[in-house]
């Protein structure tokens, strides 16, 4: 019908390559690291270091899905909830004589069922919002680990149920190699997968993706399944850590783990971001957290810290298509903050 | 006092690196209805806006009545007595028709300070039936038909005071009856004294109603003429800077053997008892009022919102639809009717659009093949013809007749056999829509069985092989070419409505 050549091959472009948000988050991390290192000697401590790496990775598992959550423009903040009860089912079911590896399957079983649950409630009623559906579950599973402990506390697992916590594979911790192969699988499912680009799809345009023949209900039901199985995942780890638990467990986790993803540069208006910004964001907040630990200041300064980062990321990643120079005012203002 | 009610001198309007209007005159007398005319992104908005105080003009003169004046804001120029009639009708759907149209001046009880409803329904009443609608003003807004909204914008206008009305686009979505009746209440408006501006892109709605109509084109003025004085094609050259030979392309298409065959199709309160075949290079054209259950029949067959009843044959099998999937699987591609808000991605770049229905195909074990998909994309973009220089360009970059060929070649992606057009040319403009047309055409040389939904006569009788007109969710007759006249298809799509159609 034409003779027009319309180009189908993009010359590399540093210019591109470096306006990334993630360079940003890069440059984040390497500041925080000659920051503390430079006031504290004890930052660079290979063991303690690694040491905090554990502390915080355990929520960070949940980053994974819920990247792929705020990207469809939905939210869950039931995720602390579900951590909360899957470790009190998994306790309470081994402390009532089950053996510990069932215990464990039960455990990933019920956070598999809490993310399908909202995902169910999602997709059958369309006009809920999902800040309501995962609040009302939120304060449900909270009220059911309650009721199965009473505020009590559980433990007294075997010995080896440590090595999640606590175990190292050479000099690496588990939980940082288990973290970094989940953490590339997450990457390449988003961004490289028909999957991660329906995901995207069903974020920007929800209709336009369902008159294309996106599945849309079913990657929201799998999407939320899979935020309850890596809580779930979480519980494991925490538990293993603690060595017990209770029904109060992981109380808040689903802020902090909404305000890396946001630091990472997803766009809560849907469509936007990439799963390798909040998996650096993961670390920029642990890092910050462990070395201003070191230092002596107090936990409310850590809250401001973070407070005025995630104003200054969320602020700067919705403006960020402007340009160039909104990025080097951002550039300045977290420095400052950090 | 000046023979011109409102006179513009030598506007000129700039925004950073842009000049969306150059040096554009304009004249309106009272009692006079002027068209305004030209393609999509020749200026008329941002010279709708300059008239109605949105924009101030960065050079030139506005006279009312004689008068020079300056609009600092849209209340001023509301105050003077300008009023202005959206395409996209924009109201407050969950209030009452009766606040719709007070809104901003209500009437309020001179000691009480209270809002006078009383007062306010009765107003309501009787300015609803000066224009010959029967309204009840308690009415919610958002229940009403567009053309009734719009007669309710109308409304509102003269409850200012208006001495000038701008319509843009008014019949944009408004059957060829339901346009009757504006038509009508519009020269009522004009033979009271009220001066109207009138933008459309229906060459019908200009010669029905204008007697003068200027035309813009690349923000420039072209000209201004007596309507009775010009030729339609000196118009189209005015509008479009060239000739357009033929509006419709010469058609080459071959009927080949049934693709589809539906019987007795239903949908509970929609559509009922639809039956119709279509062959290989036919086009189908389907037309009937707005609300006729047109779009609903085909959003039916493309699986959205699945029919309750019937029998689908797709190349001889039966077959059941009850997603898009099902349907894209099969065949059958659907382009909707507002590919902004169904279509298109916007802010996503033009390859990833038209891949978006295909990444099933476009990719291995799940894994997106990102080199095919660019080869796809590039080989799709050429064969429509979209003018851009690469598809890693977003498809908002693109104007809508570009977007409406982008969303075309997002159909050719599957294996489809059988493609639906819903008002493909709906807000596109002239020289978009013969290419539209020619693209049609061209599909249905190459085999494809389609199904073109069309309000617009014209399109509909030039390039359907046979035509479904459609009354109240029924089929109520299917012309062949050679018998297809716009009386024949307006009875047909009245044939049931003909005595409580009465729009208002």
């Amino acid at each position: 019908m034409s003779t027009r050549t319309i180009n189908n091959t993009q010359e590399f472009s540093w210019k591109r390559f470096f306006l990334q948000w993630e360079w940003m988050l890069v440059a984040l991390i390497i500041i925080i690291f000659l920051i503390n290192s430079s006031i504290s000697p004890y930052f660079l401590n290979y063991l303690s270091i690694s040491d905090a790496t554990m502390t915080f990775l355990d929520k960070a598992f949940i980053v994974f899905p819920m990247v792929m959550i705020m990207i469809m423009r939905e939210i869950d903040i039931s995720v602390g909830s579900t951590v909360a009860l899957s470790s009190v089912v998994m306790a309470s079911l081994y402390n009532a004589g089950l053996p510990m590896v069932l215990a464990i399957g039960a455990c990933l079983l019920v956070g598999a069922l809490c993310g399908f649950f909202n995902g169910f409630l999602l997709v059958k009623y369309r006009q809920l919002s999902a800040v309501i559906v995962t609040l009302s579950t939120m304060i449900l599973y909270r009220g059911i680990a309650y009721m199965i402990l009473e505020d009590q506390s559980a433990g007294e697992f075997p010995t080896w149920f440590s090595f999640f916590g606590w175990g190292y594979i050479g000099s690496v911790p588990f939980i940082l190699v288990l973290f970094v192969v989940m953490a590339i699988g997450a990457v390449l499912l988003l961004q490289k997968t028909v999957f991660g680009r329906r995901v995207y799809a069903i974020g920007s345009n929800p209709t336009a993706s369902r008159f294309s023949g996106v599945k849309v209900d079913k990657i929201k039901l799998i999407v939320f399944t899979l935020a309850g199985l890596m809580a779930a995942i979480t519980a494991i780890f925490l538990t293993s850590r603690m060595g017990s638990t209770r029904p109060n467990v992981a109380n808040m986790y689903e802020l902090d783990v909404i305000a890396m993803v946001a630091l990472g540069g997803i766009s809560t208006a849907g469509g936007k971001g990439k799963m390798l910004g909040a998996i650096l964001a993961v670390f920029v907040i642990g890092y910050l957290q462990y070395g201003l630990g070191l230092i002596n200041i107090p936990a409310q300064m850590l809250l401001i810290i973070i407070g005025v980062l995630l104003i200054a990321s969320v602020t700067v990643t919705n403006l960020r298509v402007k340009g160039k120079l909104q990025k080097k005012k951002s550039k300045k203002k977290v420095k400052k903050a950090s | 006092m000046s023979e011109y009610v409102l006179k513009l001198e030598g506007i000129t309007k700039e925004f950073p690196g842009v000049k969306a209007l150059d040096n554009v005159h304009f004249d309106l007398k009272a009692g006079e209805i002027h068209a305004l005319m030209g393609e999509n992104g020749a200026g008329k908005s941002t010279f709708i806006k300059v008239i109605t105080g949105v924009h101030s003009p960065t050079s030139g003169e506005i006279y009312l009545n004689g008068e020079q004046v300056e609009f600092d804001n849209p209340k001023e120029a509301q105050y003077m007595g300008i009023a202005a009639i959206y395409q996209h009708v924009t109201n407050y759907p969950d209030l009452s028709v009766t606040e719709n149209i007070f809104m901003g001046h209500e009437k309020i009880g001179k000691w009480t300070r209270r809002i006078n409803w009383k007062q306010m329904h009765a107003d309501a009443k009787s300015l609803l039936e000066s224009l010959g609608s029967d309204l009840d003003p308690k009415t919610e807004m958002g229940s009403l038909s567009v053309a009734q909204q719009q007669i309710v914008e109308i409304a509102k206008a003269l409850s200012s005071n208006a001495k000038i009305i701008i319509m843009d686009e008014p019949t944009a979505a408004l059957t060829h009856r339901e346009s009757e009746e504006l038509y009508k209440i519009t020269e009522q408006l004009r033979d009271d004294g009220v001066a109207i501006i009138f933008i459309s892109h229906r060459f019908e709605d200009m010669y029905r109603l204008a007697d003068r109509v200027t035309v813009l084109r690349d923000s420039q003025y072209i000209g201004c003429w007596d309507v009775d004085k010009i030729t339609h094609d000196q118009l189209i050259v005015a509008m479009v800077g060239r000739e357009i030979k033929q509006l419709f392309p010469e058609k080459q298409n071959q009927l080949g053997e049934e693709v589809l065959r539906v019987e007795s199709l239903g949908q509970i309160g929609r559509f009922k008892d639809i039956s119709f075949s279509l062959k290989r290079g036919e086009i189908l054209g389907i037309t009937g009022l707005v609300g006729a259950g047109r779009s609903e029949l085909c959003q039916a067959l493309f699986g959205i919102e699945p029919y309750d009843e019937g029998t689908v044959y797709f190349e001889g099998k039966k077959q059941v639809i009850k997603t898009p999937e099902d349907a894209i699987q099969l065949g059958i591609g659907y382009l909707p009717e507002d590919r902004q808000a169904q279509s298109l991605i916007l802010q996503w770049e033009i390859s990833h659009n038209i891949s978006l229905s295909a990444l099933t195909s476009i990719s291995k074990k799940g894994w997106l093949a990102e080199k095919k998909e660019r080869e796809i994309a590039k080989e799709l973009a050429e064969k429509v013809d979209v003018k851009t220089k690469s598809i890693f360009d977003p498809a908002s970059s693109l104007s809508g007749g570009n977007q409406q060929k982008v969303a075309v070649a997002k159909l050719l992606t599957t294996n489809v056999k059988v493609l639906i057009f819903d008002e493909p040319t709906k807000g596109v403009d002239i020289g978009a829509k013969s290419a539209i047309y020619q693209i049609i055409v061209d599909l249905a040389a190459a085999g494809y069985g389609i199904i073109m939904i069309s309000s617009e006569m014209p399109e509909v009788i030039g390039l359907s092989d046979r035509i479904a007109v459609m009354c109240e969710g029924r089929v109520t007759r299917v012309l062949d070419k050679s018998n297809a006249t716009q009386e024949a298809i307006l009875e047909a799509s009245m044939s049931k409505k003909v005595n409580n159609s009465k729009v208002g």
